[in-house]
């Protein structure tokens, strides 16, 4: 079906030099775009907004598809206020906690956040290598909420689904590391929260360089504030890394889009992604031919 | 005495089954197939029955049709088997012929049994299979008017599904002709259809079957057939195939091969 490649490279690859060149620039902040996220396909659903739906059990029916989009690619590269530029849009920071919207590295881990957003080290993303999102990128994506047996299912583009069990108690042990974490669900009053422990180090959660460690404590709430809108926030936690605890959210409230007519879209983005050999190519320059990167902890 | 039990027991079976025959029946449930599960068997190696090779096991294929075993091949066509499976010994996955080992999209059935679990999702309108293998999912649109687009091809396919008595039948159509079947080289051209039917046996079983049919390779359909377990200890977890060549210092850097016979 549809190649997800040219959609991938083209925020990969020029976002590398944002990265390299990104100067806040206050005229430039939060300037509205024209496109529909990642996806391009997606209108905004007509339905006026009612109450919250609800589900047999009485909690919010989150069910459907959602996007947390201003309208555009806005917060690829940098969490943080940014200007725009080269297809990613300007932005102010999602992180809302702590007041100043910025995230509570620890000295180490700052520095090397930094080192990873030098466009030397691009090729480390493992975006650009066609492997997976973090938790916090995809709320980039527009994601389709379903709820199927005692699961909670995320669907979102590229091979992104997240199934959050809502009657699991304890997570998976210690030894067990996952891509996007290991989920699980459960409600307080009117908000689903999906608590992830378990992660693996090998994602980013931008493309300069933000990441949160193995050892994250990462808890999301989808909160449903009407019909067609819900917030979503993610709290992470990781004294290895950062020094407190810090809440971000989507560039913008989720909005309920149409549901797509024909919803598989296949991920064909490692299939001849043949754009990865310019990021080893800048990468080799630097550090000469060695590969895998050293492990992060 | 045996005879005249037997009789009642015949009787009342008869009376049993004409009041059945009275009641209207209920409108048929859907198979409930959610959960996770795992095709563990010699498949992923070769369909077809095979002696032992280098680290593949010996064993039965799964080919039920044709009653032989064997994949009705064109006579002209089974030598391009052979060169597929004489290109999977190199341990460049840029040189191998298999276009898994370069972790491209295995196809289907393939996929099925690969070896790592799969969880089936089910919703009204739709049944999601989300494999452990790379992440990978397919969302089976059930009943759609949705027409298949003519001319776009998936590795994986274009998949309808629909119910059928305590089966979910799931046509495909419009592959490519890059993916295979097995490690022994077996192979399709892109006129493949495949239908894949999944069957639950009992609690913790279903029956998989592939019925596959492409003229310009096959000279007839032929199907397989294999069980599925269900795995009860753990969820599916996750084997990003690409980030285990990252692992090994292998770059994924390759032009796009796969149009082209190589």
């Amino acid at each position: 079906m549809r190649t997800r490649t040219r959609v991938v490279l083209s925020i990969v690859m020029p976002s590398a030099i944002l990265a390299a060149t990104a100067m806040p620039s206050a005229g430039q902040l939060g300037r509205p775009g024209g496109l529909a996220g990642v996806d391009g396909s997606e209108r905004a659903a007509a339905t006026k907004a009612g109450p919250i739906p609800r589900r047999p059990d009485g909690h919010p029916d989150v069910t459907g598809t959602f996007n947390g989009s201003p309208g555009g690619v806005t917060h690829t590269v940098i969490l943080e206020d940014h200007p725009g530029g080269f297809g990613v849009l300007a932005g102010h920071t999602l992180i809302i906690d702590p007041a100043d919207g910025i995230i509570p590295y620890q000295p180490w881990a700052l520095e090397e956040r930094n080192r990873r957003r030098d466009d030397a080290n691009g090729y480390e993303d493992q975006v650009g290598h066609c492997e997976f999102y973090d938790v916090g990128r995809i709320h980039s994506f527009t994601q389709e909420y379903r709820f199927s047996g005692n699961n909670f299912v995320i669907n979102a583009n590229q091979h992104i689904t997240r199934i959050v069990p809502m009657d699991r108690k304890e997570h998976l042990p210690p030894g067990i590391r996952l891509w996007l974490g290991d989920p699980i669900g459960h409600w307080e009053g009117d908000t689903l929260v999906v608590d992830s422990t378990n992660f693996n180090d090998k994602t980013r959660m931008s493309l300069g360089g933000d990441f949160h460690g193995a050892d994250a404590h990462i808890v999301e709430r989808f909160q449903m504030l009407d019909a067609n809108t819900i917030k979503w926030t993610m709290t992470i936690d990781n004294p290895k890394v950062f020094t407190r605890p810090w809440t971000m959210t989507s560039p913008a409230l989720m909005k309920r889009l149409q549901p797509a007519a024909d919803f598989d879209v296949e991920d064909t983005c490692h299939e001849g992604n043949v754009d990865l050999v310019h990021l080893k190519n800048t990468y080799e320059k630097a550090h000469g031919p060695v590969w895998p990167p050293k492990d992060v902890r | 005495m045996r005879v005249r039990v037997l009789t009642w027991l015949i009787a009342a079976a008869a009376v049993a089954a004409n009041l059945t025959a009275q009641t209207p029946a209920p409108a048929r449930r859907p198979p409930d197939l959610q959960g996770v599960w795992r095709v563990w068997n010699l498949a992923k190696y070769d369909l077809e029955d095979h002696g032992a090779k280098p680290g593949v096991p010996a064993g039965r294929g799964f080919v039920v049709d044709p009653p032989d075993g064997r994949i009705p091949y064109r006579p002209e066509a089974l030598a391009k088997r052979e060169k597929n499976f004489a290109g999977t010994r190199d341990a460049d996955p840029w040189k191998n012929s298999d276009p898994l080992v370069k972790c491209y999209l295995p196809g289907i059935p393939r996929m099925t049994y690969l070896g790592w679990p799969f969880q089936i999702i089910q919703t009204p309108d739709s049944v999601t299979f989300v494999y452990e293998w790379s992440h990978k999912k397919r969302v089976i649109p059930i009943n759609s008017t949705v027409q298949v687009p003519k001319d776009d091809t998936a590795w994986m396919g274009f998949a309808r599904g629909r119910y059928d008595g305590n089966s979910l039948v799931v046509t495909l159509t419009n592959f490519n002709s890059y993916t295979w079947f097995d490690m022994a080289g077996n192979y399709h051209s892109d006129a493949l259809q495949v239908v894949e039917r999944y069957t639950p046996i009992n609690a913790d079983t279903l029956q998989y079957e592939a019925t596959m049919t492409d003229p310009k390779v096959f000279t007839r359909p032929w199907t397989i057939r294999m069980t599925v377990q269900r795995q009860k200890d753990i969820g599916i977890l996750d084997y990003e195939c690409t980030a285990m060549l990252d692992e090994l210092g292998i770059h994924h850097t390759w032009p796009r091969d796969f149009d082209e016979e190589k």
